[in-house]
């Protein structure tokens, strides 16, 4: 039920992360415990899964929930769900640290900055909670043909851009091209079909 | 120019941020006209992109990290008891634009008033000015009057006599069109709160003389007076005269003349 309230369409509910976010913008330290205790989790694993470094992870992690503390009133509830902002935080930060560390930190000064508070769930969004849907999408993911999930891999977790991963695949560039894009559509076309 | 399907086919990969830069710039430049379609693919792009965060493996961080963070956030939160401060309603640049009107307003307000002090010292400088001009003017008038009367042949040249022989002695000089010009110098100064005066005696038997004007001859004793009007024609008057009257003058001599000369 937690993605219904954030919807852009259908009747709206005021989801549990809802409720914790707006005492979390009067100091409550309460509400901060209990949205840490449902989302550490998942923002420690997808950070560690790019990082691959537990001690490190942990950092970005304290940092993008001290930003989430510090700074509550820059996620807007009205714009879109909340997990996939605070993913798109964490990922961001994540890559930021691995780029830290490489010579495309410069490439990475090039690319746009993902505004988190612009992810809109679509009209087709169904309302998983947060398990179900972790199972789905590793199970779609896993359906994949294994070049399409790896230059998935590579794009979403390592932050590579089309022309590197063909260079680290030796693949051409618009089959990479062909295979993240075909790789996401099936994603979709799976989410969708998720009753 | 690609077109629309081309550029969708470009979405998935923006929102994954793995675009390289000429796509990408291509991409934002379409999404910079405006076209409906493709933005709302970019939002459900990023949507779908963020459930790939569901695809690492679920890890629990230590306890230990949520330890060390609820000891900062208590901490600031006691150190912050304020409420955080919610968005304004009224955004900044709006906050920025109005001061920026109300400083504007005042500043013309200031040189509104300034610039109009700025006219009236001038219209009252202007108005001095014009004073001055016109005093001047009428000072230059009675000047080339003087001249004319004094240089022109026609004048005619009285000498008034003083009434002690070894005295000062007036002239004057009288044209039938411009007027009477009495000069003198060295002319006793009058008693204390007295004044010399003109006086035009006509000729008509039983008539009394005719006031004229003030002399108020200079430290040195020395006038020169200007009467343009006289009360009298050259030929209806017998002589002029000049007799010390109390200050302010007066209708008929109070004393005897001190100078005096006939008209010929």
């Amino acid at each position: 039920m937690f993605l219904a309230a954030f919807t852009s369409s259908g009747p709206r509910e005021v989801s549990p992360d809802a409720t914790l976010l707006s005492r979390l913008l009067q100091r409550d330290v309460s509400a901060f415990e209990q949205l840490y205790d449902r989302h550490s989790r998942l923002v420690y694993g997808l950070v560690l899964r790019i990082l691959e470094q537990a001690s490190t992870s942990e950092e970005v992690v304290q940092d993008v929930f001290l930003q989430l503390w510090r700074n509550a009133d820059q996620y807007d509830a009205s714009r879109g769900p909340f997990v996939p902002w605070l993913c798109t935080v964490a990922r961001n930060r994540a890559l930021d640290h691995l780029r830290l560390k490489s010579e495309r930190q410069r490439r990475r000064e090039d690319q746009p900055d993902v505004l988190p508070s612009v992810v809109i769930a679509p009209e087709y969004e169904k309302a998983l909670d947060e398990k179900r849907r972790a199972e789905r999408v590793r199970a779609l993911m896993a359906s994949l043909t294994p070049q399409q999930k790896r230059a998935i891999e590579l794009a979403y977790f390592e932050g590579l851009s089309h022309s590197e991963i063909a260079a680290t695949l030796k693949e051409p560039l618009g089959t990479v091209k062909s295979w993240i894009r075909n790789g996401l559509l099936r994603l979709k076309e799976g989410l969708q079909g998720t009753t | 120019m690609k077109s629309c399907d081309q550029f969708r086919e470009l979405i998935e990969g923006y929102a994954l941020g793995a675009l390289d830069p000429e796509d990408r710039a291509a991409l934002e430049a379409h999404l910079a006209t405006g076209c409906p379609d493709c933005a709302k693919a970019v939002q459900e792009a990023r949507w779908l992109v963020c459930q790939l965060a569901y695809a690492a493996p679920e890890a629990a961080p230590s306890d230990m990290l949520k330890g060390r963070l609820m000891q900062t956030v208590r901490a600031e939160a006691q150190a912050k008891p304020h409420v955080m401060p919610v968005k304004s309603a009224i955004p900044f640049w709006l906050w920025a634009g109005v001061a920026a009107l109300l400083a504007f307003s005042i500043y013309s307000a200031w040189n509104t008033r300034r610039l109009q002090n700025e006219i009236r010292q001038a219209n009252e400088r202007a108005a001095v000015l014009q004073a001055e001009r016109q005093k001047t003017e009428q000072e230059l008038a009675l000047a080339k009057r003087e001249a004319m009367i004094l240089m022109d042949p026609s004048s005619v040249k009285i000498n008034l006599k003083g009434s002690d022989a070894q005295g000062p002695q007036l002239e004057a000089k009288w044209h039938s069109q411009w007027g009477v010009v009495v000069m003198g110098e060295n002319i006793p100064m009058p008693s204390p709160h007295h004044v010399l005066q003109l006086w035009f005696i006509p000729k008509a038997a039983g008539k009394m003389p005719m006031p004229s004007m003030m002399i108020r001859p200079d430290a040195n004793g020395k006038f020169v007076l200007l009467v343009s009007n006289p009360p009298e024609s050259m030929d209806a008057t017998k002589a002029l005269a000049i007799s010390e009257e109390p200050e302010g003058g007066s209708p008929w001599p109070s004393n005897p003349p001190r100078y005096s000369g006939g008209v010929s």
